[in-house]
């Protein structure tokens, strides 16, 4: 089974066009979205469509909570003055064109989605969610704690953890097994599909292989692979400078 | 929310393809099936590649996971009886199966009350266990706590229904089997599937509203039912989706 999982598309629907036309030709057997559909660029109404016209199952993000709403808060932790007055200018803007109907959809998505598997009599959970189980605004960073993050996974009853919001992607496999039982655990950050921050500016999604044989005492029978995908970044960079929306945010387009 | 969810498609092509043209002319935000897309007809191969094509999230059914260990060899592809149905599925829709997750939980907090909406193809104790319109309401609710599930949705007896049950707290749960797209059995020959409705309460501002409909489609029964006669498999299969029992 290829799960394809994405998130963090912030609006950006060449970048969201781009993705589905990559996810087309790689026969993933299912698929899901890890939620932040809105925020960022100007079509915020047209990714949601997109999404829901797929009927793919999608989690809500911080921002699709904020908007959802209505709400002038993001639950964005922005840094400096000046990111929380750009952040100010793109919620209000966002909250200005999304429609009712798109609205109330954002307004109803699951907070989490939880898949029970049950292999040669082994039982796993693969557990969904933006940020973290406790927060659907908290970053978990690849250079969080072990300890901390083997907590959050135990205490969440997660095996395979997959999540977005920081939009910089990476796998870390944790040992929670004692008295030498390896229970291997499975923290995937999936990236940002139009919107990433590790310095590569081209989308990012993740493909879960989940095998027959996978077992939580072979890290090596459950597979992560990255993809990255090139997308129209001048067309997403320009329509946020043609729009109300603050020029910084283009240009973090073009950096990535 | 609009949710379409489905169940029990039993390699039924005509029915399957029917149902996906139903669906599609309707507004749906999201899809599930409950497993069982396999048994009692010819076509395992195509229902799984559309399920792929479509990447529709799904759970196993019982028969679903009847492919685990299946030895076949080109005498048993000629083995009349029911075996047949499993025997026909290819190695990688075999293994699409044997990965299906048993149970998705669709984790809701709306209007800041969390909502558990639990997918299982019998039930959350088993995957062939019935849970029917009439199961005991204490045996239900007992369930629906260990599974911690407001909303239950489940298919397995190809019988549609939904009951709510109002707990000991006074919290109304919610059951809803989905019926049976491709081999229904409560006397009513069309195909079946179900949608869930979900809204935020707007007149208390507190938790969502609920509501479910049931979709009965048809399909071409004679097409079905005649690829089964047409096949080692038992003729009493066709008998069984005409007579919808």
């Amino acid at each position: 089974m290829k799960i394809a999982l994405f998130s963090d598309i912030h609006a950006n629907l060449p970048a969201l066009e781009a993705f589905f036309k990559d996810v087309e030709s790689r026969n993933t057997d299912a698929i899901y979205c890890l939620g932040d559909l809105v925020g960022y660029n100007i079509w915020p109404n047209e990714v949601i469509d997109e999404i829901r016209k797929r009927g793919i199952p999608t989690i809500a993000g911080n921002y699709d909570w904020g908007i959802g709403r209505s709400s002038d808060d993001c639950g964005c932790a922005y840094k400096t003055d000046e990111e929380k007055a750009m952040g100010k200018v793109s919620i209000s803007f966002t909250n200005e064109i999304v429609k009712d109907e798109q609205r109330n959809y954002l307004r109803t998505l699951p907070a989490h989605i939880r898949l029970e598997y049950q292999l040669n009599e082994e039982k796993f959970n693969v557990l969904l969610v933006h940020g973290s189980p406790r927060k659907v605004n908290e970053y978990l960073f690849e250079d969080r704690d072990e300890k901390s993050m083997l907590r959050i996974m135990t205490d969440a009853n997660a095996d395979i953890m997959c999540f977005g919001h920081t939009h910089q992607p990476y796998h870390r496999i944790l040992n929670s097994g004692t008295d030498g039982n390896d229970h291997f655990r499975h923290a995937i950050n999936i990236g940002s599909v139009g919107k990433p921050k590790d310095k590569d500016p081209r989308g990012g999604y993740v493909i879960l292989t989940i095998n027959p044989d996978s077992a939580l005492n072979n890290k090596d029978s459950i597979q992560v692979e990255f993809v990255r995908f090139d997308y129209d970044i001048e067309k997403a960079a320009k329509a946020v400078e043609d729009s109300p929306l603050p020029d910084g945010y283009a240009e973090m387009l073009r950096k990535g | 929310m609009r949710i379409a969810i489905f169940s029990d498609i039993h390699a039924n092509l005509p029915a399957f393809e029917e149902m996906l043209a139903d669906m599609d002319s309707r507004p749906v935000d999201a899809v599930y099936c409950l497993g069982d897309l396999v048994g009692y007809n010819v076509w395992p191969n195509h229902i799984i590649a559309e399920m792929q094509r479509r990447k529709i999230p799904c759970i196993a059914g019982n028969h679903d996971v009847k492919v685990d260990g299946l030895v076949t060899t080109d005498e048993s592809l000629k083995e009349p009886g029911k075996k047949y149905a499993y025997h026909l599925i290819d190695e990688p829709g075999r293994k699409y199966l044997l990965t299906l997750p048993r149970h998705i939980r669709l984790e809701h907090n709306i209007n800041a009350k969390p909502l558990n909406i639990v997918l299982a193809h019998g039930s959350t104790r088993s995957i062939d266990e019935y849970v029917l319109a009439d199961t005991d309401e204490a045996y239900v609710l007992e369930l629906m706590a260990e599974a911690n599930a407001d909303v239950l949705c489940v298919g397995h007896s190809h019988k549609p229904y939904y009951r709510a049950i109002i707990d000991e707290h006074g919290n109304k749960k919610h059951i809803i089997n989905t019926g049976s797209v491709g081999k229904p059995k409560d006397g009513n020959p069309k195909g079946c599937y179900a949608l869930l409705i979900i809204e935020p309460n707007a007149s208390s501002g507190n938790g969502a509203l609920l509501a479910v409909e049931f979709i009965r489609f048809d399909y071409d029964i004679a097409k079905a039912a005649r690829a089964i006669e047409d096949s080692p498999l038992p003729n009493e299969f066709a008998e069984m989706l005409w007579q919808a029992k």
